[in-house]
């Protein structure tokens, strides 16, 4: 009976690449960033009220970064949070409104501080997502004894992929199912190979909605239930991986290539001495 | 035969199932009551509520159906039966002739609310009443509370404390204790239960009963019930104040004071702190872990700790008047030095014990309470079993009330009858050799009728 509460952490990592945002509102100003993030915290706020150990972050990644959205540095906790929190003002429940009152003045000063520069026009997808990593860790390091850790992570795509992020995105995803974190992904516009393959590996859920304006709709209805209540429930089949690998000269998906012995390195053309262990 | 009383704890399912649905409906009105009973939903349940939620049409049952895999049919079906026993949703006759469900309206509107924001706010928070000058931190609101706890259970156990004539009465109506007249109540055996619980499903109880009586005291269900429902949403540590609190919401406040669920100040201070009994009551009878303080029963506030020893020796380094008195309930008090005592456990306390109402289990449980997070439990199992045995041997014998059927005056009769009382299912128990059979009363008068026609045939 005692301490038998497992905490569920989902983590939400948006991305807000600037660029891609924008084309986005030219091309259809029915789907802005904004009913994007308000789809998102629509499912942080059923995520929370779903049970009481239920936890939240979410993270915004753009071209020059990744920013913690919630929780934030200067949010104190939930105890004692006091007098900084504004209170809501309407029928809300208390912690999701300061949650989301946090949230939209936290994106609002991101991109208004962003400045794209230069040929950085890719999401650091790979730094969210390591990032997000670390946070999880943090959390497992500081539970108290008899208390357990669920965690998964949510990755809400719009732009297209970097194949420069290949090794790093490689890595995360190892790592992720070391720990035992399942990464789902969300993708509004093109496929992602590098998210289908981390979906896969992870045991998450992949997802190319065809309709943005319903993002929110398909985000309650498929990402939100945790693993064990999707054993149970029927929900949309993995698709097809593209499981190409890139080579570490030039970053190209290739599908037949060299391979060094010692260290596995895989590169597109002949070359006696391998770059990465010689 | 004393029959024992079982104390149930019935959790907020069952309590909202046995309200009438009217009330039901004037409960939903508000966006907390909605959030707490979408919480202790199973949680295929809330995946169903919240799929539902921004639907505005039916959904046919077959689709509906159709969402969980072939093995977990048994949940759905669980799930279905639970949703429409506390009418959160509803079936509905769709256009093309199916049947459909939709969820209840008022909740979903409610619930919506909670999630997304609109309606009117919930409690007014303190910021118009301005920083507190006395404010309260949270180890204080949490001695506060336990101190409270403490002293209500006290009275129970019969050390003498203060406490209100309102919440005496309330205990004697909840049967936990029993008063004769002109003399101070005392304990009844449904009591010893109730102390032995863990202190959540300890407040749970109480607060069953206190709702069941309040209609009587001419409180409205639906009001206290909506504001127990928001105090437990509410964050630890913050004021909230009184603004806009009906009458009988601020006596019910008065109340709450009084069991260590808020604090406040003085009777006519306008803000209140809820404690974390307060929020932790809605969690019901599933405990939360982040108390831990409130996972070991209360009384340990010097985190004193109970030694069981496999020489049937019990030895609690305590001082509270509470824990002696609940390890003297099933032992033989042997000394009692300033910070220990020692008992020992004999057959006949023990069994003194059980004759008074407690099980076995609940002894055991209350210990392994004790027991929380730096030790495993070290309840040695000559122990445990022990106690099981001697509970066990109160068992040896049943009780069944019959009427005996003797002196048969041929085998045959005897065989015809006890057929006919098997046929009807009446029959507890029959020797053959010697031609007696015992009938239970309800069918005694269908076997007599039997025989007597039987005989003026033969």
């Amino acid at each position: 009976m005692a301490s038998e509460d497992e905490i569920n952490l989902l983590v939400i990592v948006v991305d807000v690449n600037p660029i891609w945002w924008g084309q986005q509102a030219q091309r259809d100003p029915q789907f802005t960033l904004s009913k994007c993030m308000d789809a998102v915290m629509v499912m942080g706020n059923a995520h929370m009220a779903m049970a009481r150990t239920n936890k939240l972050a979410v993270i915004a990644s753009h071209c020059q970064g990744s920013h913690f959205l919630y929780p934030s540095k200067s949010w104190s906790g939930e105890d004692g949070g006091g007098n900084d929190v504004s209170s809501s003002g309407d029928g809300k429940y208390e912690l999701l409104s300061a949650a989301n009152n946090l949230i939209v003045e936290e994106i609002r000063n991101i991109m208004s501080k962003i400045e794209v520069t230069g040929n950085s026009t890719d999401t650091l997808l790979a730094g969210s997502l390591a990032k997000a990593l670390c946070y999880i860790h943090r959390l497992t390091k500081e539970l108290e004894v008899g208390q357990e850790i669920k965690s998964r992570i949510l990755v809400v795509k719009a732009a297209e992929d970097c194949a420069l992020q290949y090794m790093n995105f490689m890595n995360v995803i190892f790592a992720a199912q070391k720990q035992n974190i399942l990464i789902d992904a969300c993708v509004l516009d093109s496929d992602s190979g590098l998210l289908q393959q981390a979906c896969d590996i992870t045991g998450g859920l992949y997802m190319k909605i065809p309709q943005k304006v319903a993002l929110a709709q398909y985000l309650l209805w498929v990402f939100l239930p945790d693993s064990e209540q999707r054993s149970q429930l029927v929900l949309p089949p993995p698709a097809h991986v593209d499981y190409r690998a890139a080579c570490f000269c030039h970053r190209n998906l290739i599908e037949i290539g060299y391979v060094c012995s010692v260290c596995l390195s895989i590169f597109c053309n002949f070359s006696p001495i391998c770059t990465t262990c010689e | 035969m004393k029959l024992r009383v079982q104390l149930q704890c019935k959790n907020l399912h069952e309590y909202l199932k046995e309200l009438s649905p009217e009330i039901l409906d004037r409960l939903y009105n508000h966006p907390a009551t909605c959030l707490a009973v979408y919480r202790e939903l199973p949680s295929l349940a809330k995946n169903y509520v919240m799929r539902m939620l921004f639907l505005d049409q039916p959904l046919p049952q077959a689709a509906v159906a159709l969402w969980v895999k072939k093995d977990s049919q048994k949940d759905h079906d669980e799930c279905v039966s639970v949703l429409a026993g506390l009418r959160l949703w509803h079936s509905q006759q769709l256009q093309g002739g199916l049947q459909g469900y939709i969820l209840n309206p008022v909740f979903k509107d409610n619930l919506r609310t909670a999630l997304l924001g609109g309606g009117r706010a919930w409690a007014d928070e303190g910021s118009t009443l301005g920083p507190d000058r006395h404010a309260r931190d949270i180890e204080s609101l949490d001695r506060y509370a336990m101190e409270r706890w403490e002293i209500i259970l006290q009275f129970m156990v019969g050390s003498p404390s203060a406490v209100s004539q309102d919440l005496a009465q309330l205990l004697v109506q909840a049967g936990l204790m029993k008063s004769e007249a002109g003399e101070a109540p005392y304990i009844t055996s449904a009591g010893f239960q109730f102390l032995l619980l863990d202190t959540a499903s300890q407040l749970w109880y109480f607060t069953l009963q206190y709702l069941k009586t309040a209609q009587s005291r001419g409180m409205d269900l639906v009001e206290i019930l909506s504001f127990l429902f928001q105090l437990s949403f509410s964050s630890l540590g913050r004021d909230y104040s009184v603004e806009g609190m009906s009458e009988s919401l601020l006596t019910f406040l008065q109340h709450l004071r009084e069991f260590g669920l808020v604090f406040q100040r003085k009777r006519k201070s306008r803000r209140y702190y809820p404690t974390r009994l307060a929020i932790t009551l809605a969690a019901g009878v599933a405990s939360s872990s982040s108390s831990s303080n409130l996972a070991s029963s209360p009384g340990t506030g010097d985190a004193g700790f109970i030694v069981v020893e496999t020489n049937y020796r019990i030895y609690a380094y305590t001082n509270s008047e509470l824990q002696i008195a609940l390890v003297a309930l099933f032992s033989e008090m042997l000394y009692r030095f300033p910070n220990v005592v020692v008992a020992q456990l004999t057959r006949e306390s023990v069994q003194q014990a059980i004759a008074n109402g407690i099980t076995a289990q609940q002894v055991l449980l209350h210990w392994a309470h004790l027991h929380t997070k730096n030790s495993t439990p070290v309840l040695p199992p000559t122990i445990t079993d022990q106690i099981r045995l001697w509970e066990l041997e109160r068992d040896r014998l049943q009780f069944t009330e019959g009427v005996l059927y003797n002196q048969f005056l041929s085998q045959a009769d005897f065989e015809v009858l006890r057929d006919r009382a098997q046929g009807l299912g009446c029959l507890v128990w029959q020797d053959v050799a010697h031609r007696v059979m015992v009938v239970t009363p309800q069918g005694h008068s269908e076997v007599k009728r039997f025989w007597k026609r039987q005989r003026s045939h033969t």
